[in-house]
């Protein structure tokens, strides 16, 4: 057992650290306004060039085959220097896994680059206005179409990057009832209807899709037909594993913290010490789920105690932060609204204790 | 970067698992005072950490946490964490210290009382003059009321002692992670027969372990099991690389306050779940509540470490995160 970086991977920490040093831009405006999308999309475009979007990525893709380890390097390091919020998550972290394991080659080929240069920005949209927490409930349906292709119907919400982005993903209805007969669909936004949601800070960070027979050809699904919901339960495994949400920003949240707590109350003191110790378990956690990653195994339900972990350690950071500053508080209000969403998105918190409890402890239904 | 435990570190703790499975049931903890003692012997425990020369088998503080946990898991009596990893290493001129015959108790900076002095051989005595060596056999004992009944307690009182070469800065930090292994043990099966209980037990027609009030309470339990665990490791491994101290006491300190914070939920849980049958002293249960609420304040408090924390997270020097 041992938490030492080879001498390879501090290497790589030294070329991240010293490229962000030079290249991280001062604040860009908020993602979720038409200004601040196309800039988002530049310093993405720039981080491509350096190929630094997607590192854990094969080549062909743009990324440089990176392993796990130096890809949370490049995390620790990309927050740490206080570099921009990523716009293109939704696709880089939550579609492209399923797309690296369920795509075929031509949409691969066909998403991955462009994806990663922030050429194509992709929206997810997976819950409905009766389906959130129970995703299967959901009856968004795709008809086939004669000759092939299919077309799109119905309404789903609180999609992320919606507003702006081109394309989206999610699980709609060809057959079946709950789990069975959904399939995994990418979709170009054109013929949606989107009418953007403004979130608490007034800014459209989601917003509602209406389908109305919304065309797509059969090189839009991915994996099998039915198969949407196995697809979908691997990619939200990945979400609330290890690409969501890495250590990197929380320690950077708790240094933040620890740097501001210096001389404050020794009770604020004492949380900020707490918060900076649990990020460093969440780092150590993490190092231990690479581990087993790397042996082969699964991450499985026990990616939800990550969830609930990282995401009330967010929680507490931002409260921390407003009790320290009081009416000073303005670099910490975005992020602090941002914190308050980590405990609902990805599967709320409740449901996350739920498959805790019946997956990993064995609890009856 | 191999953040884990290798097989043989594993392979120890299942030893000692299976060890105390055989020798330290429940029954034991009811009639003896230091069960499995022999057999842990026998294994050669008590050489695990002392070096070559004293008849041990040199190994770090990080290749013996799997078998602490398992000593917490079985909820084991006895000084035999302080023997075999907390003092022995500093005493291991002493014959008898690796085949278990001589016993040793530590009265750790700024405690009061010492666990279990009534069984030792040895006493390590930390105070204003640093450590200090006490014959059993010379010093008057004075039994203390105490949460735990399988971790009596005493007042010592010596008027002979000698010197100890040794710091007590690292005994402390030592006996911490040793503490805090145990303690993530004591968790992981409260945890476990808080689980089957809820499971078996019914009302309204339902298992309560189907209720969410239940379930949500049992995963709160998980979570904080699960991320102390990896603070304990990492301890083990800050304290084996000796060196860097501010960032070894630090590991240890976070460690400790961790596993405590988590056992004791566990424990608060545990009887919940139970219910009034928990509430007794004829439920086994009780050892491990004890033990949870023991360890907590052994090697210093929950409240100990974390001041101890700020101070070395807000202070001046802090370590760096990254290399």
């Amino acid at each position: 057992m041992d938490l030492d970086f080879s001498l390879v991977e501090q290497g790589f920490r030294e070329e991240v650290r010293g490229w962000l040093r030079e290249h991280v831009p001062g604040s860009l405006p908020s993602m979720d306004t038409p200004e601040g999308f196309e800039a988002h999309r530049g310093w993405e475009a720039r981080l491509a060039e350096a190929r630094l979007a997607v590192v854990s990525w094969p080549e062909e893709y743009g990324g440089r085959g990176a392993s796990l380890v130096e890809w949370l390097i490049f995390e620790e390091e990309y927050w740490a220097a206080g570099a921009p919020a990523r716009v293109t998550q939704n696709g880089i972290f939550l579609l492209a896994p399923s797309l690296m394991r369920f795509g075929t080659p031509e949409q691969r080929a066909r998403w991955l680059p462009r994806m990663a240069r922030g050429d194509d920005v992709w929206a997810q949209a997976w819950s409905e206005p009766e389906a959130g927490s129970d995703l299967a409930a959901l009856t968004s349906r795709a008809e086939p179409v004669p000759g092939g292709g299919w077309r799109l119907y119905g309404h789903k919400t609180w999609s992320s990057r919606a507003a702006f982005a081109g394309y989206g993903f999610g699980l709609f209805r060809t057959s079946g009832t709950r789990h069975r007969g959904l399939t995994y669909f990418l979709f170009p936004m054109d013929e949606v209807e989107v009418r953007p949601i403004a979130q608490l800070d007034g800014l459209p960070g989601f917003a509602e899709l209406r389908f109305d027979g919304v065309c797509v050809p059969d090189s839009m699904v991915l994996g099998e037909v039915g198969d949407g919901w196995r697809i979908a339960m691997a990619t939200t495994s990945s979400e609330r594993g290890l690409t969501l949400r890495s250590p990197g920003r929380f320690l950077a949240t708790a240094d933040r913290l620890v740097a501001l707590a210096r001389d404050a109350d020794p009770v604020l003191v004492d949380r900020a010490a707490r918060c900076w110790v649990e990020a460093e378990a969440y780092r150590l956690h993490t190092f231990g789920t690479v581990r087993r990653i790397m042996a082969g195994q699964e991450l499985g339900p026990a990616a939800s105690m990550g969830k609930i972990f990282w995401s009330e350690l967010d929680l507490r950071m931002h409260a921390l932060a407003l009790d320290l500053l009081g009416d000073r508080a303005e670099e910490w209000l975005d992020g602090f609204l941002f914190s308050l969403a980590g405990p609902i998105y990805a599967g709320t918190n409740e449901i996350q204790r739920n498959i805790v409890a019946e997956r990993v402890l064995g609890l009856p239904r | 970067m191999n953040f884990g435990f290798t097989d043989e570190q594993l392979a120890l703790g299942a030893t000692v698992r299976d060890v105390l499975r055989a020798h330290c049931p429940p029954a034991a903890l009811r009639s003896e005072r230091r069960p499995a003692w022999e057999q842990l012997a026998e294994l050669g425990f008590f050489g695990l950490m002392l070096p070559p020369e004293a008849d041990g088998l040199g190994l770090g503080l990080a290749d013996v946490l799997p078998a602490l946990e398992e000593t917490g898991r079985a909820c084991l009596p006895g000084p035999f964490a302080d023997t075999a990893v907390v003092a022995g290493p500093l005493l291991a001129g002493f014959p008898g210290l690796a085949s278990g015959e001589v016993r040793v108790a530590v009265l750790a900076p700024g405690q009061a009382y010492v666990a279990d002095a009534d069984l030792a051989d040895l006493l390590v005595l930390a105070g204003p003059q640093g450590l200090r060596l006490v014959r059993g056999k010379s010093a008057r004992l004075v039994r203390r009321d105490g949460v735990d009944p399988g971790r009596p307690l005493f007042g010592v009182e010596a008027e002979e002692s000698e010197a100890l070469d040794g710091s007590a800065e690292h005994l402390l930090a030592r006996g911490a992670v040793a503490t805090a292994a145990q303690l993530v043990g004591v968790a992981r099966q409260l945890l476990d027969v808080s689980v089957r209980h809820a499971r078996v037990r019914t009302q309204f027609g339902a298992a309560i372990g189907s209720f969410q009030a239940v379930k949500h309470q049992l995963a709160d339990v998980a979570v904080a099991v699960e991320f102390a665990a990896p603070l304990v490791w990492r301890a083990g491994l800050s304290l084996d690389k000796g060196g860097g101290v501010p960032a070894s006491g630090r590991d240890a300190s976070a460690a400790k306050a961790a596993a405590g914070e988590a056992a004791t939920l566990a424990a608060r849980v545990a009887l919940q779940v139970h219910g009034a049958i928990g509430y007794t002293e004829e439920l086994d249960l009780r050892f491990w509540l004890a033990r949870a609420w023991s360890l907590s304040a052994a090697y210093g408090t929950t409240a100990f470490h974390r001041e101890r924390l700020r101070t070395a997270i807000t202070g001046g020097e802090h370590p760096r995160r990254y290399p």
